[in-house]
């Protein structure tokens, strides 16, 4: 028998050209809470999803209690005793709370269901734990808290030893993440081994026994919560990049171009998700959004775009309200967006470069005449671009499909500054691209703000926050928790600040 | 016009009788609706029944094999949209109306090349499904006006909707297949096989399309005409929409084709334009789906964000 209940080794798995996984590495002991943490895209999900037996694995090996898995699907899983908490619950809306828990291990009465059986083991593992669950009623009637509680019911009435908890804390209240840390308390008492996936550095230090990190595909490392801090964790996380050291172009700012005013907005599963945040950005500086990913700060920035609706509070570009405008009208008023997706949102990825290029000025001149585009206008324009931002090949007839990232990058980066806004929000800018192109995308955001463009740079990368911006506000849980000028931050001040905690007196003197 | 003629205790009657092929192909639907998959090609299943039902029943002398063969025709011809939409990942009304362009093209070519007729074939030889009255119920006066001399597929309709109402709403399997309808990816990770769930559905659904035909060929009448279902099978599908997939209130929505039907041909002998009449049951059609839509739209809610999740 061996010691480890799970053992992952050398796990890889692709989609398509995107490698989820490089280099998994995992491990989990009986009765032990142990932390799978990273950036979001790091892994962490995948890794667990590959051992539920979501996807088949491309290369390495899975072993469940030291018995080699060679191929694991999800009914293997659980009959092997592992149970999932997924990220997105995997409940069926129109169905009861009981029909839900029991579903595909339905206790029987010939081809009927056995409904008083299953009635009666599911109440007493709900006894068991203490748990505030309603059976009869249906998944959409239920708070999100409760559907939680409902799919821990579920994975321990398939018998799981082991359970797997994917961003469990993301959906909930600070309340309901006390319930549910005193329930994964007492599995763990019961001798149940847990996974827990976060990037909620706090949380992860409150309940872990272990923990492992993960960065853009790899295992970086195993700690146990004793020898570690958050502020290590926070740089095991996020890694330290080649640093790139550019002068910062001293300007004096201008008038405001943009202003948040108290703003509120619902992220994807959670309503307020923003709560009540305000800044400002003036012309000729780089503010810049500092945040472990998920604080909000997607939410902000297509809040601002108009891809998100602001609940309340007022969003000001160049002092007119954008409330109520559509993205384009946005566009119009002066703001140029780098979204912080170039595949889904910053490109077009089955369309050429030149059409790329053109994207936002499609039906206006000298691009288009009356009704008909102008292809060679569009065509010497792009060359134009290819030659001044070094986009590779130079050739803009040629799809972005086989762009690398970094070119990719700078296809959209072109087409946003060269339109000439009042604002850029350059959102992740540099994520995902190489140095090369890491070091001349951040030298266009330098010359934008020289011409006297303001930018709002977001960015989980604190080196970039550091090197570039003027201004420095720190995003957690939807709210700021500090505002310092540039000269005052240093990674762990912010680094204290990304975790919620708060910013020494003096700091806070110095606030903007 | 003399109101109590058209609103007679017979009406009762010919509604049921209208709307029983109906609610046969809305049965049809219903079940592979329950997995998400929009049975277009019950038009199509339905008629292939009908014209096996028909052409078995004259060459055997056999009504119950003409029954049987329809179902298994229903079988093949819904196989044939499953393994497409399934396997191949064809989009399914486009599949399911090749079935039901294909129904019609192979049905009268069988017509003509097997059975020597074109447009219609009524022949002596065929058997009809036969008629029974229960003694019980042809002693009690009002009753007996209503249930005299039911034929035995339409007496079979009535059990079929508690039994299908049985099967999705007490049974693991009918538990499996909602599951797999409406969240595919919770069924998955319960360890449920999301594709056999959804093959075993249409097949099934293949087997009461072919009965729909059969009832419609050797029940409803005694005879095959070319597209003979007349859209019965689209109008099934539109009170299964109206009737959200539940057999009962699906069930009922046919009823109000049926009653449409009945009063229009009540009508007609008023002297109401016949084209008038036969434009009913695609009105109601339109307006059940419209109403049965409108709703659904309202309960569906907004997309937060403006662009979909990648």
């Amino acid at each position: 028998m061996s010691e480890y209940v799970i053992e992952m080794k050398d796990i890889v798995k692709s989609f398509g050209n995107v490698h989820a996984v490089r280099n998994g590495q995992f491990t989990l002991k009986k009765g032990e809470i142990h932390s799978l943490i990273g950036e979001n895209g790091a892994g962490k999900s995948t890794m667990m999803k590959l051992l539920y037996g979501m996807y088949p694995i491309d290369d390495g090996s899975i072993r469940i209690h030291g018995d080699h898995i060679p191929s694991i699907s999800p009914k293997i899983a659980i009959e092997k005793g592992i149970g999932m908490v997924h990220q997105e619950f995997m409940l069926v809306n129109e169905l009861t709370v009981l029909e839900n828990i029991i579903l595909g291990f339905e206790p029987r009465h010939g081809i009927t269901i056995d409904f008083d059986k299953a009635r009666k083991t599911v109440e007493q593992y709900i006894n068991q734990y203490g748990m505030d669950i309603q059976l009869g009623k249906k998944i959409n009637q239920i708070s999100v808290g409760e559907a939680q509680r409902v799919e821990i019911i579920k994975t321990l009435t398939r018998g799981a030893n082991v359970i797997i908890l994917d961003e469990p804390t993301a959906v909930l209240t600070p309340q309901e993440t006390k319930q549910l840390f005193v329930i994964l308390q007492n599995l763990r008492k019961d001798g149940k081994s847990l996974v827990f996936i976060s990037h909620k550095l706090n949380e992860v230090m409150e309940i872990s026994d272990r923990i492992s990190v993960m960065r853009q595909g790899n295992y970086i490392g195993s700690v146990s919560k004793e020898e570690t801090s958050p502020a290590e964790l926070a740089k095991m996380m996020i890694g330290r990049e080649v640093f790139l050291n550019i002068e910062k172009t001293q300007t004096k700012p201008g008038e405001k171009v943009l202003e948040v005013k108290d703003v509120w907005v619902s992220g994807e599963k959670e309503i307020s998700k923003i709560r009540g945040v305000s800044l400002d950005v003036r012309a000729g500086e780089i503010v810049g959004i500092a945040g472990i990913d998920g604080n909000g700060q997607s939410e902000l920035i297509e809040a601002i775009a108009g891809l998100r609706q602001v609940e309340k509070g007022s969003v000001l570009l160049d002092g007119k309200e954008l409330g109520g405008l559509s993205p384009k009208q946005i566009r119009k008023a002066g703001l140029s967006h780098i979204p912080e997706d170039r595949n889904t949102r910053g490109l077009n990825r089955s369309m050429s470069i030149k059409e790329n290029l053109i994207a936002v000025q499609v039906g206006e001149a000298p691009f288009c005449k009356g009704v008909v585009r102008d292809d060679k206008e569009t065509l010497e324009y792009a060359k134009q671009l290819s030659e001044v931002f070094d986009i590779r090949p130079r050739d803009p007839e040629i799809s972005t499909q086989s762009l690398s990232g970094g070119n990719a990058q700078k296809v959209v980066v072109a087409r946003e500054v060269s339109i000439g806004g009042k604002l850029l929000v350059a959102s992740q800018p540099t994520r995902g691209v190489d140095i090369g192109a890491i070091e001349s995308i951040r030298k266009i955001l330098q010359e934008v703000k020289a011409k006297g463009m303001g930018v709002l740079l977001v960015s989980a990368d604190l080196e970039e926050i550091l090197s570039l911006s003027d201004r420095i506000v720190v995003m957690h849980e939807g709210r700021i928790t500090g505002r310092l000028k540039a000269e005052d931050a240093n990674e762990d001040n912010l680094g204290l600040l990304m975790m919620g905690g708060t910013a020494s007196a003096e700091e806070r003197g110095s606030t903007t | 016009m003399d109101l109590g003629k058209i609103f007679s205790v017979s009406l009762i009657y010919a509604t049921f009788r209208s709307a029983t092929p109906i609610i046969y192909a809305a049965l049809c639907a219903a079940i592979t609706q329950q997995a998400d998959i929009l049975n277009i090609g019950t038009e199509g299943i339905m008629l292939t029944g009908a014209f096996a039902a028909v052409a078995v029943s004259y060459l055997t002398g056999s009504w119950l094999l003409g029954v049987v063969v329809a179902m298994i025709a229903g079988l093949i011809m819904a196989m044939i949209m499953a393994v497409g939409h399934i396997r191949y990942k064809a989009e399914i009304c486009a599949i399911g109306m090749g079935i039901n362009l294909f129904a019609l093209a192979i049905t009268k070519f069988l017509l003509n090349s097997a059975l020597g007729k074109s447009g219609t074939f009524s022949e002596p030889g065929i058997i009809a499904i036969p008629r029974v009255s229960l003694p019980f119920l042809a002693k009690v006066p009002f009753l007996k006006e209503i249930f005299d001399n039911w034929c035995i597929t339409e007496w079979f309709v009535i059990v079929l909707i508690i039994l299908v109402w049985f099967v999705f709403y007490k049974t693991v399997w009918g538990l499996r297949l909602r599951a797999v309808g409406q969240f595919p990816m919770a069924a998955q990770t319960a360890g449920i096989n999301v594709n056999s769930m959804k093959y075993r559905a249409i097949a099934i659904s293949g087997l009461i399309g072919g009965l729909a035909g059969a009832h419609l060929s050797l029940g409803y009448s005694k005879m095959f005409t070319e597209n003979m279902t007349n859209a019965r099978g689209f109008m099934g599908v539109a009170a299964m929409y109206f009737g959200g997939a539940h057999p009962i209130l699906t069930a009922a929505g046919c009823l109000v084709f049926g009653l449409t039907d009945s009063i229009g041909a009540r009508l007609q002998a008023y002297g109401v334009p016949s084209q008038l009449v036969l434009l009913m049951p695609y009105v109601v059609t339109i307006a059940t789906l419209a109403v049965s839509m409108a709703s659904k739209m309202a309960r569906e809610k907004k997309k937060k964000s403006a662009l979909a999740k990648a």
